[in-house]
């Protein structure tokens, strides 16, 4: 690859390793697959108790874990103005040149999509969640949301119906929005060389026991097929506040050697989980992309899921049964399921996966947006104002301030520490093995997991 | 004795090389202070001056206000040259150890002795605080938890650390480790 064509990317979000979550991994393996396709990547993200500074990931994968302490549910405390130094040094020394934000619940994110767009360099964002259009906090995050995005270079999201979401959220012209899918790491969720025997069939729920994933649900679905099905078992792995909802109903209904609750599952250990079943079973309530169905077909699963969100793109309809958020629709289509479940090959399930989703791909056509937002032209400040001001009759006014009070900051900055004081950081380069998989980066970071 | 000298805006680099009986490796980074900064505390403490003899003939006695005004200029001057420091040294003494010095512009100097067989390896560090990024050089030390920071108040730019760096990793290089200095720059 040309010098030409080399990206230096700096990847921002609150989320990422050692919080293990889709985001957090979608940004290890995307940062991964582009380290490989010869790009600069650096993370920055907020300080994870005295995990703080800068850390070295598996391929020199940098790591800026900047001590701003986060206050709600992972997020650092939005300041506005108060990230600006450190983004704007980090950006200078790292020589970035273009700069990457994910998720939109990110504070960290915003601010350093707003500075980054105030200092001139082109940004990219993607959306990994769907969100509401009617409460009051959906009201306010999707004006925060409008705001960041009214002025983004290329924005991607991880569904076609999560790019309808985030249009629709955030007025952005469609024509800027891609989509580019999540991938499964396929190497690492491989089928059992033999299926589990026997008559039982083992039905399996790996998710966080929480409201959003449909654990309401669950309790009224197990106890019905368990009734149907005596030879059905149930493997729920996960924890989560709603967690006493399942154990209640285990105790009433006299399940507890039917319903097996493994608790909190780490990531390295969900394929050992999933290939003791023969049914996944997905029940969240809303969804954009769900990693989780990916891991289970991967495994040789079939599926049976809410059609919610993006769940329906997901898979090809051989693969998965869906069913409406309704416990009767939902034991229809676990019934549906144990009826077909003789014909489904997991070798020839997990073969499939393979062609389908890819990490390399996806780091491709990452590419080609990074690609497409450095040739968008650069905006002068009037021009930029007049988009936020577009915002809204208030909120509009309100952008344009916070946008001049940036800008003047960070010229202030210029002038109290100019750009050549600060030192640019010399590149590490590292051998690569072109024959390693990334089964074995993945591996690796699990194994930094487990050392937390 | 030879002379390497690199600067910046706010630090020089200075190295002494003492050959004889008993060779010593010199480094001194040097503050290099700010001459408005030293106009300015001198002039406000003058006018801190003034202004308590104005007082005084005012009034024709000896008042608190003059008193005070005397050792709020005092402390100002005292606490400018007291605490702050004037440069930061690190002395290699081949076979035996490395010595940390800080010295004072009140001509205070404080010392620390490493003994070269607890050096594990010395480290160029980057760290981040909430608002900047700085580099460090830091010495790693057996069955030691911590770093020990050679330069405590001194922050000077990498390309001045360099220099100290690949010194204390030739002297403390014992042929056990692959890695070289080059290498790992």
């Amino acid at each position: 690859m040309g010098d030409s064509k080399r990206h230096r990317i700096l990847m921002v979000s609150d989320f990422f390793y050692p919080k293990f979550g889709g985001v957090e991994n979608h940004i290890y393996l995307l940062s991964q697959c582009l380290l490989k396709l010869g790009h600069k990547v650096v993370v920055m993200t907020h300080a994870y108790g005295n995990r703080s500074g800068v850390r070295y990931m598996t391929g020199g994968l940098k790591v800026y874990y900047v001590p701003w302490k986060p206050f709600l549910m992972q997020n650092t405390l939005p300041t506005f103005y108060g990230t600006l130094p450190i983004i704007r040094t980090i950006l200078i020394r790292e020589q970035i040149s273009l700069v990457h934000g994910h998720q939109a619940f990110s504070t960290l994110c915003h601010e350093a999509l707003m500075h980054a767009r105030t200092m001139g360099y082109k940004v990219v964002f993607t959306d990994h969640s769907l969100y509401g259009f009617a409460d009051v906090g959906s009201i306010h995050m999707n004006k925060v949301l409008q705001f960041t995005l009214a002025d983004v270079s290329q924005a991607i999201c991880v569904s076609h119906t999560s790019k309808e979401n985030t249009v629709l959220r955030s007025g952005l012209p469609p024509e800027k929005v891609y989509v580019i899918p999540n991938a499964v790491d396929t190497a690492m969720f491989k089928p059992a060389a033999e299926r589990p025997s026997g008559d039982e069939i083992v039905i399996v729920v790996i998710s966080r026991l929480v409201y959003r994933k449909g654990v309401d649900l669950l309790v009224e679905v197990i106890p019905e097929i368990c009734h149907m099905y005596p030879n059905v078992r149930f493997i729920v792995g996960g924890d989560g506040p709603k967690r006493v909802r399942l154990e209640e109903m285990r105790e009433k209904h006299s399940l507890q050697d039917r319903v097996e609750m493994l608790g909190a599952v780490p990531h390295a250990r969900v394929r050992s989980v999933l290939i003791s079943g023969h049914i996944f079973l997905n029940s969240s309530l809303t969804e954009a992309f769900c990693i989780a169905i990916l891991e289970a077909a991967s495994c040789g699963l079939l599926t049976v899921s809410t059609r919610v969100g993006g769940v329906p793109e997901v898979l090809p309809d051989d693969m998965i049964v869906l069913a409406e958020p309704d416990p009767t629709d939902m034991v229809q289509a676990i019934k549906k399921a144990i009826s077909i479940l003789p014909i489904i090959d997991p070798q020839e399930m997990h073969n499939r996966m393979k062609k389908l989703y890819d990490w390399h791909d996806v780091a491709k056509r990452t590419e080609i947006v990074y690609d497409r937002a450095l040739k968008c032209s650069n905006q002068s400040l009037l021009e930029r104002l007049s988009r936020y001001l577009a915002c809204g009759a208030w909120a509009g006014k309100l952008f344009c301030l916070v946008m001049i009070i940036d800008f003047l900051l960070w010229r202030l900055l210029q002038l109290w520490k100019p750009a050549d004081d600060i030192e640019v950081v010399p590149d590490i380069v590292l051998s690569h093995d072109e024959d390693r998989g990334i089964s074995q980066d993945f591996q690796a970071f699990n194994k930094d997991h487990s050392l937390r | 004795m030879t002379k390497i000298q690199l600067a910046n805006s706010q630090y020089l680099y200075k190295h002494d090389d003492c050959e004889g009986r008993h060779p010593l490796d010199i480094h001194h980074i040097v503050i290099q202070r700010n001459s408005a900064l030293v106009f300015l505390v001198h002039l406000f403490a003058l006018l801190l001056f003034i202004k308590a003899i104005y007082l005084c003939l005012l009034n024709g006695t000896l008042g608190t206000i003059f008193l005070l005004s005397m050792l709020s200029s005092a402390c100002l001057v005292k606490s400018y040259y007291g605490t702050l420091i004037e440069k930061e040294s690190v002395v290699i003494i081949p076979s035996l150890g490395v010595q940390l010095e800080a010295h004072y512009w009140s001509g205070r100097v404080v010392r620390s002795f490493i003994p070269i067989d607890k050096i594990l390896k010395p480290v160029l560090n980057e760290n981040v605080t909430p608002f900047t990024c700085y580099w460090s050089l830091v010495l790693l030390i057996h069955s030691k938890k911590e770093l020990i920071l050679a330069f405590k108040v001194v922050k000077p730019p990498v390309k001045l650390l360099v220099p100290i760096w690949k010194a204390l990793c030739a002297a403390t290089y014992s042929g056990e480790t692959t890695d070289s200095p080059a290498e790992d720059k």
